[in-house]
């Protein structure tokens, strides 16, 4: 093989975490195993009590090993070592904190010590099992700020101190104080309910899949939206980078959780994805759309380190990253992403980028600028090489358009990809994220369980 | 930064501004498929806009966007009535903010979707 070839990478942490148990006489012995069990409950804003979290999406996630090495709720010296250093105790880089918090009452009602095994159930059926290595008490505001650092202790990409209209602080700030810590392992398998059914590609079946069609070199779009031509653009031309060719795939990962208001909803992301490559515009041999459960933190250059292991243990060889890459406001710096994977973030324990400090990731980033139409060239063209004046568009003006009923033209979203938009918008009489449909699809979650 | 908004035109309310200077602005994007007008924003309304709407951003542009329709509304009603895309049209829309949040009370629940095959 070239040396000029890339090779798929390993996951981080050199294996890919499995903790799904499918023989279900093992999974019942597991089950009567266990002291008692607790419901899992969604994590509800600490002021308006709207769900912000569901902690099952990171048991899944966990489990099925997006998060590898992660293998379950951190011990708290883990979760210290996290907002000092973003390293696991194994010496592993990881952006963020993940726990499995309760309520006092909750603790206290359960009487779980250090050494049981707590079952954990999920719409009232079993779900998974928590094998408790560590009980600690966290201050939930303390934690929200560590989480996210601020512009003193991390001036280099730090511009705001963070608040509650920041929805990742919301969600560390909205956590219950105690913390039961270790390893989960899914012991009933849930069942995704279409549309969701038919892009869920944990790990192992990603690598599978890719290596099937004959994918070497992958490189992920993460996406929280649904493509405009702008996305379509990036994704062509950072398809292009490569080794000797360029990518042979193009994966979509879709970030399917917990919605701020005015996002459009879950279902219509995928399946506007979908038709990017059902109508051809992106053929569907160099194209596949995914998910992946997870309660964005939006916290931007630490985002964008999730999303590197997350598609690394996927078996993506490269990620695209854009100006203001999982961001909401102007707490960052627009290319915060860019600084961690070009030159690192110190303050945040990286002094030189997540792919070249030990323990690091192997996944190559490809940072783009943007896409916009020129109307010179009449067409899409990119912000660095175009030298018309050009004009930019963004999720946010399409958003727009599509809320006062105007159909946007097909240069700047594709027909098909706006009819997705407004078949999800015939069914939730809306056509984007309300109060109503965050509170429904949190009580309905996109699984269903079946008895043990 | 310098923030604005912007109005798109279709034609009924092409209609409303006929034979003023307003036709001047108008903007057309994305080879000419559409027409629109840019109102100015200052920092301290871009500011006020973004505490009394919870959806409003500032997109990458410099645009607010993510108000509610009832916004978007209002904010054409004070151009055709002010005749004007100056910091005017905004303070004209936030003296009726109480009256546009009860407006956005009830479409944050529905909005009719646009009759369009979608199969």
């Amino acid at each position: 093989m070239s040396r000029l070839l890339i090779e798929r990478p390993l996951p981080h942490g050199g294996r890919l975490v499995e903790r799904v148990i499918e023989d279900k006489k093992v999974a019942q012995k597991l089950w009567k195993s266990c002291k008692t069990t607790y419901e899992i409950k969604p994590t509800l804003h600490y002021e308006t009590g709207v769900p912000v979290r569901n902690v099952y999406r990171e048991i899944m996630s966990i489990c099925y090993g997006f998060f590898s090495p992660v293998e379950g709720s951190m011990k708290q010296a883990e979760v210290e070592r996290i907002l000092k250093e973003r390293r696991l105790l194994s010496e592993w880089i990881f952006p963020y904190p993940l726990i499995f918090d309760i309520s006092k009452d909750d603790l206290n009602k359960l009487g779980v010590e250090v050494g049981d095994r707590l079952g954990l159930t999920l719409k009232g059926k079993p779900f998974a099992i928590l094998d408790i290595e560590e009980i600690y008490e966290i201050d939930p505001e303390e934690l929200a700020f560590k989480t996210f650092g601020d512009p003193e202790t991390n001036p280099e990409v730090v511009r705001e101190k963070f608040d509650k209209k920041h929805p990742g602080w919301v969600i560390y700030r909205s956590h219950q104080p105690w913390v039961l810590a270790g390893k989960y392992t899914i012991i009933n398998p849930p069942k995704f309910k279409a549309p969701f059914d038919r892009f869920w590609f944990p790990p192992r079946k990603a690598r599978e899949e890719f290596e099937k069609r004959g994918w070497r070199t992958v490189i992920n779009h993460q996406t929280r939206n649904v493509p405009h031509v702008g996305h379509e653009f990036l994704m062509k031309c950072a398809a292009f980078t490569g080794d000797v060719e360029p990518c042979h795939g193009i994966l979509v990962n879709a970030v399917i959780g917990v919605k701020r208001r005015g996002d459009y909803p879950d279902e219509a992301i995928v399946e506007a994805h979908e038709a990017v490559n059902k109508y051809g515009y992106i053929k569907p041999e160099r194209h596949l759309v995914s998910i992946v459960l997870w309660d964005m933190r939006y916290g931007n250059p630490l985002e964008s380190l999730l999303h590197g292991i997350i598609r690394q243990n996927m078996g993506c060889t490269h990620h695209m990253f854009g100006r203001d890459h999982a961001a909401v406001g102007e707490y960052y710096d627009k290319f915060a992403t860019q600084i961690l994977w070009t030159k690192g973030i110190p303050s945040f324990g990286f002094p030189a980028p997540p792919t070249d400090v030990p323990y690091g990731l192997l996944i190559r980033p490809q940072n783009m600028r943007e896409f916009s139409y020129c109307p010179t060239c009449k067409e899409m063209a990119y912000s660095e090489t175009c030298g018309h004046k050009r004009e930019k568009l963004s999720g946010s003006f399409l958003r727009g358009m599509v809320a006062e009923g105007v159909q946007p033209p097909s240069i700047i979203m594709r027909p098909e990809v706006y009819k997705v938009v407004v078949k999800w918008w015939k069914k939730f009489g809306y056509p984007f994220c309300n109060e109503k449909y965050v509170i429904n699809k949190e009580k309905e979650l996109e699984v269903e369980l079946e008895d043990l | 930064m310098a923030y604005f908004m912007v109005v798109l035109l279709d034609d009924s309310r092409m209609e409303k501004i006929k034979g003023t200077d307003l036709e001047k602005n108008i903007k057309y994007m994305f080879g000419g498929e559409l027409r629109l007008l840019e109102v100015e924003v200052n920092e301290e309304l871009k500011d006020k806009i973004l505490a009394e709407f919870e959806t409003a951003r500032v997109d990458s542009r410099g645009a607010i966007t993510d108000v509610p329709v009832a916004f978007m509304r209002e904010l054409f009603n004070q151009v055709a009535e002010k005749k004007s895309l100056g910091p005017e049209v905004v303070e004209g829309v936030l003296a009726k903010v109480n009256e546009i949040k009860e407006l956005a009370a009830k479409e944050s629940e529905y909005l009719p979707p646009p009759e369009i095959e979608t199969e």
